[in-house]
């Protein structure tokens, strides 16, 4: 802001200087000049319901009365607060209001406040309640600006107004989201009564709600824009960091990447920005729709269908096959939703079945006659609707059961090299990877490899702090994070809530915080949200402790099913470096930069080599940096290097289940004579294994 | 004439100030914290913050998706 945009203004005999259009009200705010309101909120449009906010202005000509919560500053005026006349004027205000609701604290202490104890007068319209409402509005605003329901009206006029909703009756509007009860300033509204939930401390989780929607509408424009378009708001951020995948992860952006973008469905197919109730009433309102949108394919061609999304995984997954198509992107995502299909497993899935097709692995012949090459949406779709359909074709049968069948398929019939076959398919664990390009960063790669859900899309955490920020450098740092960010996502999975909450937008003062990737403003009202419901008393540690036990218990039920050890915990090269030659092309500097930064080369001798030897050799440095990480990452959870929770970690932890304790201490007696309890990465002289003690845990 | 930011040294500009260096960076996450030298800047001063030689910045990326 320039200093000609800036005016100055004189107020109460102190200048100040603030942006054209800043209201009276908030610029004597911002020098500690209180003024009183009652109808005012920063969450709404101001109103001027009440007057009590009543100034005296002077712009050189004439003096005048004016209310400022709504007034615009647009010329350097004097503005008196406090003036004869103002202090009149707000007087009568609040005597007329005492004599009207002389038991609302509210208007009782404001009155009280301006030296009024009774009103001169009774009021015929005199309503006796503690709890009346005193027609502010807030309650109206609040639910149409900022839940955009508009669930509540003003009914009747004069002496007879009063909030309503719909006709008197409860209207399936009404979110339940209890906003207009947070925002009420006489508590006329009141919905706990029939909260089924019957909370501890309600008020302890409303402030927690009301801090979350202050920040909502506040901030959410200038952060990730989730009222607007959502998570697809990072498809061109993805792009911008060489992160979005395109082609079955070769690449990590595109050209077409802007056909695309958030902004072209929002300006050319969503028509609703409103939750779809998957949290009632919830402010940050992620979930979109674009309706009348006509189908162009499949069993519902021509029909005018409402499309729920899309969200940024399956813009991701639609890059990821090559195809760059907003139509398209809507008619997937909508053919996905009817039929029961996940958008990320499947794009991944078929993004892996055209990179094989594109090697000849895989050809028509050998796929029910698909032309399955990247980019070919028709192709695409159909995939998809024969499978629907139960299309007995060979391909279709084992390709609908997805990527981890499909390699064991290929692998079995000898049609490719079983190495690229392995290392292309983009599943660990037997789950598709979601919609990121991990490559880059080794603690991404963990954070889907070593988790128990295998590579999920809200593992994707740690890349930025990894790969762009350069936060956590060693293997330690990493395996730290890999600890604390895994165990907090499970946290909301436990408690059925929403993740989005707590970083999908940020409080004002998050930077200034002691660790501010963590949000502790927002970690804080999760731990009053359960406070509140439960009446407990944990901390931001305490909820930490909570998923550990989750987690480690079901680690443990893992390692009984016979996996859960670090052969499941492995991913496929893809993830880790460049498979082809064309990949390593497209981050060549990137790459022989790294062998001399990271492996010791000399530029020389990294010009002199192949781009067949280079992939070779960063392929082993890789893979062993993999297992170093694993490493770090099972000694900081307490497990065995074979990955198996010690029981001396589940006693810690406060587990005494015999029969659990021992079947994993037989477990890793048997690894013990196997010799898997020793680390997997092999260390170069001046690295060190986190510890070199055998079988360490049995200090514990 | 160097800058290093989040670790790895890059050219210094004369004259650059913080908005111009994200731009460079090709940084548009709406989710970040500039320091120079340890210092936080406030987003409102990133137009008028101009980054000397030698400086130490970081550019620290939240989290956010998923
Ligand atoms: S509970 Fe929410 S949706 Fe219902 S009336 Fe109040 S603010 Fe509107
Ligand atoms: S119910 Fe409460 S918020 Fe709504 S108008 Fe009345 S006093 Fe204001
Ligand atoms: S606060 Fe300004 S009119 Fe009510």
């Amino acid at each position: 802001m320039t200093e000609e945009q800036k005016i100055t203004v004189t107020i109460d005999g102190k200048e100040v200087s603030v942006d054209k259009d800043t209201t009276i009200l908030s610029a004597a705010n911002s020098i500690d000049i209180f003024i009183p309101t009652l109808c005012h909120s920063e969450l709404v449009e101001p109103y001027s319901a009440c007057r009590l906010c009543l100034v005296e202005i002077d712009n050189g000509r004439k003096k005048r009365l004016v209310t400022s919560c709504n007034y615009p500053i647009r010329k350097p005026i004097t503005v008196k607060t406090k003036s004869e006349r103002v202090k009149k004027h707000r007087k009568n205000i609040l005597e007329m209001m005492l004599a009207r609701w002389p038991n609302v604290k509210i208007i009782k202490d404001m009155a009280a406040f301006h030296g009024i104890k009774t009103p001169r007068y009774t009021s015929p319209l005199q309503d006796p309640q503690e709890n009346a409402c005193v027609l502010c509005g807030l309650c109206v605003r609040a639910c149409e600006e900022d839940i955009w329901e508009s669930a509540l009206n003003f009914a009747n006029r004069g002496p007879e107004r009063e909030v309503m909703m719909g006709y008197g009756e409860n209207i399936p509007q009404c979110e339940g989201c209890e906003t207009c009860m947070s925002i009420c300033p006489t508590h006329a509204i009141d919905m706990d009564k029939e909260d089924p939930n019957n909370p501890f401390d309600a008020d302890l989780m409303r402030k927690a709600g009301m801090k979350l929607t202050r920040e909502m509408v506040l901030l959410d424009d200038s952060q990730c824009r989730m009222r607007k378009v959502g998570t697809a708001h990072l498809t061109e951020i993805m792009d911008e960091y060489d992160l979005l995948p395109v082609q079955n992860y070769r690449f990590g952006s595109h050209t077409e990447t802007k056909n695309i973008a958030s902004d072209v469905f929002l300006k050319n197919y969503l028509t609703q920005g409103k939750p779809d109730g998957c949290w009632q009433g919830c402010t940050m309102a992620c979930a979109k729709t674009a309706d009348a949108f006509t189908l162009k394919t499949g069993p519902y061609k021509g029909d005018q269908v409402v499309v729920d999304g899309p969200e940024y995984e399956t813009v991701g997954g639609c890059a990821n096959m090559g195809i760059f198509d907003p139509e398209f992107v809507l008619e997937f995502n909508f053919y996905c939703d009817t039929y029961g299909l996940d958008t990320i497993s499947t794009s991944t899935g078929m993004s892996f079945y055209m990179e094989m097709f594109e090697y000849g692995i895989l050809n028509k012949e050998r796929c029910g006659g698909l032309d399955l090459q990247f980019g070919n949406s028709d192709a695409a779709l159909t995939f998809m609707h024969r499978m629907a359909a139960g299309d007995k074709d060979e391909f279709i049968q084992v390709a609908s059961k997805g990527i981890r069948r499909v390699k064991d398929w290929l692998i079995k019939k000898g049609w490719g090299d079983k190495q690229i076959i392995e290392d292309c398919g983009m599943e660990s664990k037997g789950l598709e990877y979601s919609e990121y390009v991990t490559k880059e960063s080794l603690a991404q790669q963990g954070g889907y490899g070593m988790t128990l859900k295998g590579p999920q899309h809200d593992e994707a955490w740690l890349i930025f702090m990894d790969m762009v920020n350069n936060q956590i450098p060693t293997f330690q740092d990493k395996a730290e994070a890999l600890h604390y960010f895994p165990m907090w996502r499970t946290w909301f999975g436990l408690n059925g809530l929403c993740k989005l909450p707590w970083n999908d937008v940020e409080p004002e003062n998050n930077a200034e915080t002691d660790e501010p990737a963590k949000v502790p403003g927002h970690v804080q009202n999760y731990v009053d949200y359960q406070n509140g419901m439960t009446g407990g008393n944990v901390d931001k540690e305490g909820l930490i402790l909570q998923s550990e036990r989750a987690y480690n218990w079901q680690r443990a039920m893992n390692v009984w099913m016979g996996r859960g050890t670090r052969n499941d915990d492995w991913i496929p090269y893809r993830s880790m470096g460049p498979v082809t030659k064309k990949e390593y092309e497209s981050r060549k500097d990137r790459y022989d930069t790294q062998f001399v930064e990271q492996l010791g080369f000399t530029k020389q001798e990294v010009e002199k080599m192949s781009i067949e030897e280079k992939i070779q050799k960063l392929y082993e440095y890789r893979q062993n940096r993999y297992q170093k990480l694993m490493d770090a990452v099972y000694y900081r959870r307490g497990w065995t290097p074979n990955g198996i929770p010690t029981p001396q970690k589940m006693k810690q932890l406060g587990f005494s289940d015999k029969k659990m304790l021992s079947m994993l201490q037989k477990k890793i007696d048997q690894d013990q004579e196997k010799g898997l309890n020793s680390w997997g990465g092999i260390y170069g002289d001046d690295e060190q294994p986190p510890t070199d003690k055998d079988q360490y845990w049995l200090e514990w | 004439m160097s800058i290093t930011v989040n670790g790895k040294t890059i050219e210094h500009i004369k004259k650059e100030t913080i908005s111009d260096l994200l731009k460079r960076m090709h940084y548009t996450f709406p989710l970040i914290i500039v320091k120079i030298n340890g210092k936080l800047i406030k987003k409102k001063d990133y137009n008028e913050t101009v980054i000397l030689d030698k400086s130490e910045v970081k550019v620290i990326h939240l989290i956010s998706g998923g």
